[in-house]
């Protein structure tokens, strides 16, 4: 009887190892082609978020319409919010068992590509997929010689307006969007937008998200339109240790100096200054993305029809698509944001099958009808042939003045920047984390001046990349 | 001798030791895989340059680094004013609502308790909201309302180096108490009535019970709660990450955020384990200072 216990209990103690052990085995392999074969059965797993308000909710459809289009492939999707992303992906990069595609922005691909966990795939990206996608989104997918993944769309970061201040201000909003402004100009336009009331400011001229997921996002734009279109010059010298990058923060600060913009404004999010422009707290904001028309346009339904879901002391808004203006004397160039679908490696080279169906199912998702109907409903431009065609016969209810202006400004997008070497790229992100954001909330406080700030970023960049690697005006 | 050995032998090896080895090979199973399996893991990452596809050895490289970075040391510094701002507070604050709480009937100090215990089921991230809406920088938020109304001005709590680290403060002075405040009520009421009884007859009034009676009494449970609080409070993480991000001019950038961000936002798991066992040495050292000048006299 006694031994019979031990024998028990030892199997007892041996299965619950087992099995623990089990739930820590690796599966990378069990989802590849075990084949060259190319007809093999295969699945491919994909990490997407909400790209589109109805997005997620298609996924079972698009699984079925992809297999449908290649019977021996299966397409699993596994949804994500925004919130989790980054952080499902990178534990599941970490781990070396990433899915075969994630929707990311294409500025993250750097990070990935140094863990060695990205698949380059410009050796199975056939010539017809190739040219089916605009040249400048798909380069942003690039980095190196190598290419990982295909581009969603690719998105103009603006300044929005609120037509009926712009217009009492006599601003010629329609000659903006075609010509642009400088940073003079645009400062008198945002003196006019304000309005106060026994002494205090009741709207504002200029509110820009700064904190929060916002925080790189206001410099990084302005800079653009200064000459610095990226951190680094085509010599790879650092380009914010240039003199005009003191007269972009100067700028900054005498905007919140007289009044244009809140002194608060290192607290404000994107939802409290989007929640300030339709309540007409602000005549101007930022960033503006083009679905913020749909947005205020959904919002101005609701106040017609007395919906209570309508913003809370909200009024009706025409939102203007606005350039952000040039700085210094520089071209003003429009900040992009390319994201899009990127393949991933397992931590045991994917068989010549598998990467093909990877890249199949990455433009399927990229591409044609898919990508048709997510950039509709983002009010984004269409960056492939077949999205174009795909598109032709969906209604977009869009503002044809904000659709030429986003154009006008997609005209003069940054461009990529492959060549970037990924430990400079990793670098200069440290070097934007640790002083460039963390000086810049203290300057929106006014806790330290412009030539701090300066002082600062030059310093720590001459120590990250050397006195001969920075410029110098 | 040898008869000595042979019943202990057996007592080993009998039925019931059998189970009870099954039993503590699960948890010791359990222990080895998430606790001592990380920590080893963090200590061989902490010597290489991680990467998932091969890590290489880099020897020290990731400490040297870690001791030279100047924030690394304005976390470490945060987070100490962090500790001493909070700790000492949160335990008066826990100690005060105990003391009353306990003439209750049970009945009643189980519903406080309850209430008390509730923001620890909440959600964090839910309360993050809340307070971020309550430190609205814009002078129609609440807490600004209500400093204007005592005549303090209004202020912008969390984009400011002066008010933000002072607001993560505030916010835990607030709120999570509720297991401080059980484990003292359970302490308080292990006291035994006759001290109380001795004391009234010699005249002792309430404070006088307080000062020689329960503070002395609850000694033991009030060293837990500071080294396990001291503990916690080091590895604060969360407000930080959700509040401010760690700003504004690194103002509230706490050592556990440094660590989540080196880790997950710029991938060096290497210096971010190294960091992290540095500050495990820092919280073992504190802890044992702790042990020595506060437990001399405790008795458990």
């Amino acid at each position: 009887m006694k031994k019979k216990m031990r024998v028990l209990a030892s199997v007892c103690a041996l299965s619950m190892a087992v099995t623990a052990l089990t739930a820590c085995g690796s599966k990378d392999n069990a989802k590849t082609a075990a084949t060259d074969d190319p007809n093999a059965k295969d699945t491919i797993t994909a990490l997407l978020p909400p790209v589109s308000a109805n997005f997620q909710s298609s996924f079972d459809q698009i699984s079925k319409d992809f297999t449908a289009k290649y019977p021996n492939l299966t397409l699993k999707i596994e949804p994500a919010s925004w919130e989790d992303m980054t952080q499902k992906l990178d534990t599941q990069v970490n781990a070396g068992s990433p899915p075969d595609i994630a929707f990311i922005p294409s500025d993250g691909i750097p990070k990935y590509v140094d863990s060695g966990m990205l698949m380059d795939i410009s050796d199975t990206a056939t010539d017809e997929m190739i040219k089916d996608y605009d040249p400048a989104p798909l380069e942003y997918m690039k980095n190196g010689k190598g290419l990982y993944g295909f581009p969603a769309y690719m998105e103009a970061h603006a300044i929005g307006g609120n037509k009926e201040f712009m217009e009492k201000a006599g601003i010629d909003y329609k000659k903006v969007q075609k010509e642009g402004w400088t940073f003079d100009e645009f400062r008198e336009a945002i003196k006019k937008g304000v309005v106060t009331e026994n002494g205090k400011t009741s709207r504002y001229g200029f509110v820009f998200a700064t904190a929060g997921v916002t925080s790189k996002d206001y410099l990084d734009i302005l800079v653009k339109s200064a000459g610095m279109p990226s951190a680094f010059n085509k010599d790879l010298k650092y380009t914010y240790t240039s003199k005009n990058f003191l007269e972009v923060l100067k700028d900054m600060r005498v905007m919140i100096d007289d009044g244009s913009m809140p002194k608060e404004l290192s607290s404000i999010d994107a939802g409290k200054r989007w929640n300030m422009f339709l309540t007409g707290q602000t005549m101007i904001t930022g960033k503006g993305l083009a679905g913020f028309e749909r947005s205020a346009k959904e919002n101005n339904e609701k106040l017609k029809n007395n919906d209570p879901n309508a913003v809370k002391g909200s009024i009706p808004v025409e939102y203007v698509v606005l350039p952000v203006p040039s700085f210094a004397g520089a071209e003003a160039q429009t900040r992009v944001a390319v994201d899009g679908y990127v393949t991933f490696r397992g931590t045991k080279e994917p068989t010549a099958a598998h990467k093909a169906n990877v890249v199949k199912a990455a433009n399927f998702l990229s591409s044609g009808q898919v990508a048709a109907t997510t950039n509709n409903e983002l009010y984004v431009a269409q960056i492939t042939e077949s999205s174009r065609k795909a598109a032709e016969s969906m209604p977009v209810d869009r503002d044809p003045d904000n659709k030429a202006a986003v154009e006008t400004m997609l005209q003069h997008a940054v461009p990529a920047r492959p060549d970037i070497p990924t430990d400079l790229g990793a670098k200069a992100l440290k070097l934007e984390d640790e002083v460039i954001v963390p000086k810049l909330q203290a300057l929106i406080a006014g806790e330290i001046t412009p030539e701090a700030m300066y002082d600062a970023v030059k310093t720590a960049a001459v120590a990250a990349f050397g006195e001969d690697g920075v410029v110098k005006d | 001798m040898t008869e000595y050995a042979k019943p202990i032998k057996r007592r080993k090896f009998n039925s019931d030791a059998a189970w009870g080895y099954a039993f503590i090979a699960a948890a010791l199973l359990i222990f080895i895989m998430f606790t001592a399996y990380p920590v080893v893991s963090a200590l061989i990452i902490s010597f290489q340059d991680y990467k998932p596809l091969g890590s290489t050895f880099i020897g020290f490289d990731n400490y040297t680094e870690t001791f030279k970075d100047s924030l690394f040391w304005k976390a470490i510094v945060n987070t100490i004013v962090y500790t001493l701002l909070t700790v000492p507070v949160s335990l008066f604050l826990s100690f005060s609502v105990s003391i009353l709480i306990l003439p209750f009937k049970k009945r009643m100090q189980t519903a406080f308790k309850a209430i008390y215990y509730l923001p620890a089921v909440a959600s964090g991230v839910a309360l993050s909201v809340v307070w971020l809406w309550i430190y609205d920088p814009m002078p129609e938020g609440i807490f600004n309302k209500l400093t204007a109304f005592f005549g303090l001005g209004t202020h912008n709590w969390l984009g400011s180096s002066t008010y933000a680290m002072f607001s993560l403060v505030l916010m835990a002075w607030l709120s999570s108490h509720g297991t401080s405040i059980i484990i003292y009520l359970a302490a308080l009421l292990g006291i035994d009535g006759s001290y109380y009884e001795a004391a009234e007859l010699d005249g002792a009034n309430f404070f006088k019970k307080l000062w020689y009676i329960v503070v002395p009494c609850l000694k033991p449970t009030t060293l837990f709660l500071l080294v396990t609080g001291v503990i916690g409070s080091f590895q604060v993480f969360q407000n930080a990450y959700l509040m401010t991000g760690g700003g504004p001019d690194n103002a509230t950038t706490m050592v556990g955020l440094l660590i989540f961000n080196n880790a997950f936002k710029y991938f060096e798991f290497g210096k971010a384990a190294a960091q992290s066992l540095i500050l495990a040495a820092i919280i073992a050292g504190i802890s044992v200072i702790q042990f020595k000048f506060l437990g001399k006299d405790v008795e458990y």
